[in-house]
């Protein structure tokens, strides 16, 4: 069996199958629980392109499938991406459970995942291009569910995401001459160009982010979060493939001053957008434009510190953007609007919850001893020995979403208290301290961020995903 | 490609092209997306053979069936406007702009990557600017489906002129039956049984 089936071909034949499933039950939610659990607990244990010896079986994952005459590729040195990927989608599905973000939420995250993991493993990677914009379009269902009147946010999402494709693939056309002749300038200058503009609009850089805001408006918080987190994750580690391929990318100091004015310029709108909004929903759209320009700031720093950071900030933010989405969703059941303004008696009836989104936006924005800290505090470091209104841009952001977080804190504790009821039976009107789910996730959370912030070496192991680049490592 | 049939191809992709931006029947929209869907695979032809060049034409036919299907079925309802100059002349204005753009920049496209001919060029990038239009002056999911549509088919005429890989031709197949599936889904979206 090879990787890429297991871990590409097979999610996306049960997502699928997931999908037949009619009655109104969380069986779907199980069985991808279980699934998704079991390949990251394979991606895990199970070394790939090695023969294993279970008894009088040996069996092996060969790290190729040929697919109409292309290979899709997922080697050992991926194996920890694929057990973060499957780690994390596993996390998003167990979400799922207190968020209920639709019948069809199972299905099409492991399709969506599946298909992620194939823009990961196609050779040659720019028709990645192509699978990510596929993946957008599965998720099209969620973000508008049956009954529901689609808004022009979601239109605005599937065009623009669309949009990377043809800048992308002829980029991939024009590489060719690039590294055939590296001295023309202006096939390279034309080269640089598309690819600019083919991961702005994929990693929705500014000015092409405005579908963020409006969907996350417009939809479930949950939904929106699985794909505000994946797509630029997944886009990211595109980009750092692509930087990987080519050496002419590589060695031009210009491409990484780009990666980091551009990041630098998410930073600071994201931080400053965010501090603005009314609604959370909003609110999150903004915070994760901050990660996102945090990563590409990162990939920016352009030595193997970078690298470092990327993967130490990717994993951190993951955590956080779950657990945003995560507790915006629950909130969103439990009030008629995710605006400011009324949401005081929600945040009251849930301060676990609360706490979490506060501490979330505190931890995306950089503050101290939270588990992002260490990796903005080395990206800080890089970006000031560079670049001083850079890194002021940057501050700027990660002030700007502090205070969205301090007016969070605000909307929480100034809402008047609750008025004594009649008890209720309903677990969910009961509010959080009597939930033993929610308790579960706020101190595991909670204990994992401040962990992670106090010791950053906790997590050192996964350090070793840098190996998937070992040129840009050197 | 003869220049009296290459010349007659685009012109015919023209037409096509700016009668979609331009007619407000959807079901003559349908019509004119598929027959340009078959000029399409005419310049498609100059790069491929007939094989793997039809399979942009069925792919083409089964996306304007997906959307017609779906429209067929829904209530009429008037005409959407947005907040964009939406009147006819103007939309022609604009398409005229893009055609001068086009006539100018193809020929140097042509000259300058030396993999597209002449009139692959003239009829990619013609699509590509009309759909571009499309997508920006035309409000609803409908239209802006449509041009998606056409700015992929005219990207790829283009693309066929560098890549003949079997594996993109299905998933760029895949992703043009995805905008027809996702338009008509999102079409039909507020007339559906709410799962809850």
């Amino acid at each position: 069996m090879s990787s890429a089936f297991l871990w590409m071909a097979l999610p996306i034949m049960v997502g699928a199958a997931l999908l037949l499933y009619r009655r109104k039950d969380d069986t779907p939610l199980y069985l991808a629980l279980g699934f998704s659990g079991i390949l990251t607990w394979i991606a895990w244990q199970f070394p790939i392109d090695v023969v294993l010896q279970m008894g009088s079986v040996s069996f092996e994952i060969s790290p190729t499938l040929v697919l109409l005459g292309r290979n899709f590729t997922l080697g050992e040195t991926q194996r920890l991406l694929l057990t973060f990927m499957y780690a994390a989608q596993t996390f998003w599905l167990l979400g799922a459970f207190i968020t209920r973000p639709g019948r069809l939420f199972p299905g099409l995250s492991l399709i969506v995942v599946g298909l992620f993991m194939a823009a990961l493993s196609v050779q040659p990677f720019l028709y990645a291009a192509l699978l990510l914009a596929a993946a957008v379009l599965v998720w099209v269902p969620l973000l508008v569910p049956a009954g529901q009147q689609p808004g022009r946010g979601v239109q605005r999402a599937i065009v623009f995401n669309l949009f990377a494709v043809p800048f992308i693939l002829f980029t991939g056309w024009l590489l060719t001459g690039v590294e055939a002749t590296p001295g023309n300038f202006s096939l390279v200058l034309r080269a640089g160009l598309l690819l600019a503009l083919g991961f702005s609009f994929l990693l929705a850089v500014f000015p092409f982010h405005t579908w963020m805001p409006m969907l996350a408006q417009e939809t479930h918080p949950y939904v929106i979060g699985f794909l505000m987190f994946f797509l630029p994750a997944v886009s990211s580690l595109f980009l750092l493939s692509l930087i990987e391929r080519y050496v002419w990318l590589r060695e031009n100091p210009a491409v990484f001053q780009l990666l980091m004015a551009a990041g630098s310029l998410g930073v600071l709108l994201g931080g400053l957008w965010a501090s603005q909004q009314r609604q959370l929903g909003r609110m999150l759209a903004f915070a994760s434009m901050l990660a996102t320009g945090g990563l590409l700031q990162a990939i920016g720093l352009g030595d193997a510190t970078g690298l470092h950071t990327f993967f130490a900030l990717l994993l951190p933010q993951a955590w956080v953007l779950w657990a945003l989405a995560a507790c915006f969703a629950v909130l969103a059941r439990h009030t008629p609007s995710l605006q400011l303004d009324e949401l005081g008696p929600a945040l009251r009836q849930h301060p676990l919850l609360a706490f979490t989104s506060v501490a979330g936006l505190f931890g995306l924005a950089g503050l101290p001893l939270l588990g992002p800290f260490a990796a903005h505090l080395s990206i800080w470091s890089g970006i000031g020995q560079r670049s001083v209104p850079l890194l002021v841009l940057s501050l700027l952001g990660s002030l700007g979403l502090l205070a969205a977080g301090l007016r969070l804190l605000h909307a929480w504790l100034g809402a008047p208290a609750p008025q004594p009821r009649q008890p209720q039976t309903e677990p969910q009107a009961r509010g959080d301290f009597a939930n033993p789910y929610i308790w579960a996730f706020f101190i595991i959370w909670g204990v994992t961020l401040l962990g992670y912030g106090l010791l950053p070496s906790f997590l050192a192991p996964v350090q070793r995903l840098v190996l998937m680049f070992p040129q840009l490592l050197q | 490609m003869s220049d009296f049939t290459g010349t007659l191809v685009v012109l015919l992709l023209l037409i096509t092209a700016l009668y979609i931006l331009v007619n407000r029947d959807w079901r003559w929209a349908i019509a004119a997306l598929g027959l340009q869907y078959v000029w399409a695979f005419l310049l498609v032809l100059s790069s491929w053979p007939v094989e793997l060049a039809i399979v942009k034409l069925v792919t083409g036919w089964i996306a304007a069936s997906v959307l017609g299907l779906t429209r067929v079925n829904l209530p009429q309802t008037p005409p959407a406007s947005g907040n964009v100059p939406s009147g006819v002349a103007f939309r022609l204005l604009a398409a005229g702009l893009v055609v001068l753009l086009v006539l100018g920049a193809a020929p140097r496209l042509a000259d300058w990557s030396r993999a597209f001919g002449i009139y692959p060029a003239w009829g990619g990038l013609l699509l590509i600017g009309i759909g571009l239009l499309q997508i920006a002056l035309r409000a609803g999911f409908f239209r802006s489906a449509l041009g998606l549509l056409t700015l992929f088919a005219g990207f790829e005429i283009l693309y066929a002129a560098v890549e003949a890989s079997t594996l993109v031709t299905g998933l760029l197949a895949a992703v043009n039956l995805g905008i027809a599936l996702v338009g008509s889904y999102l079409l039909a979206a507020p007339t559906l049984e709410a799962e809850e």
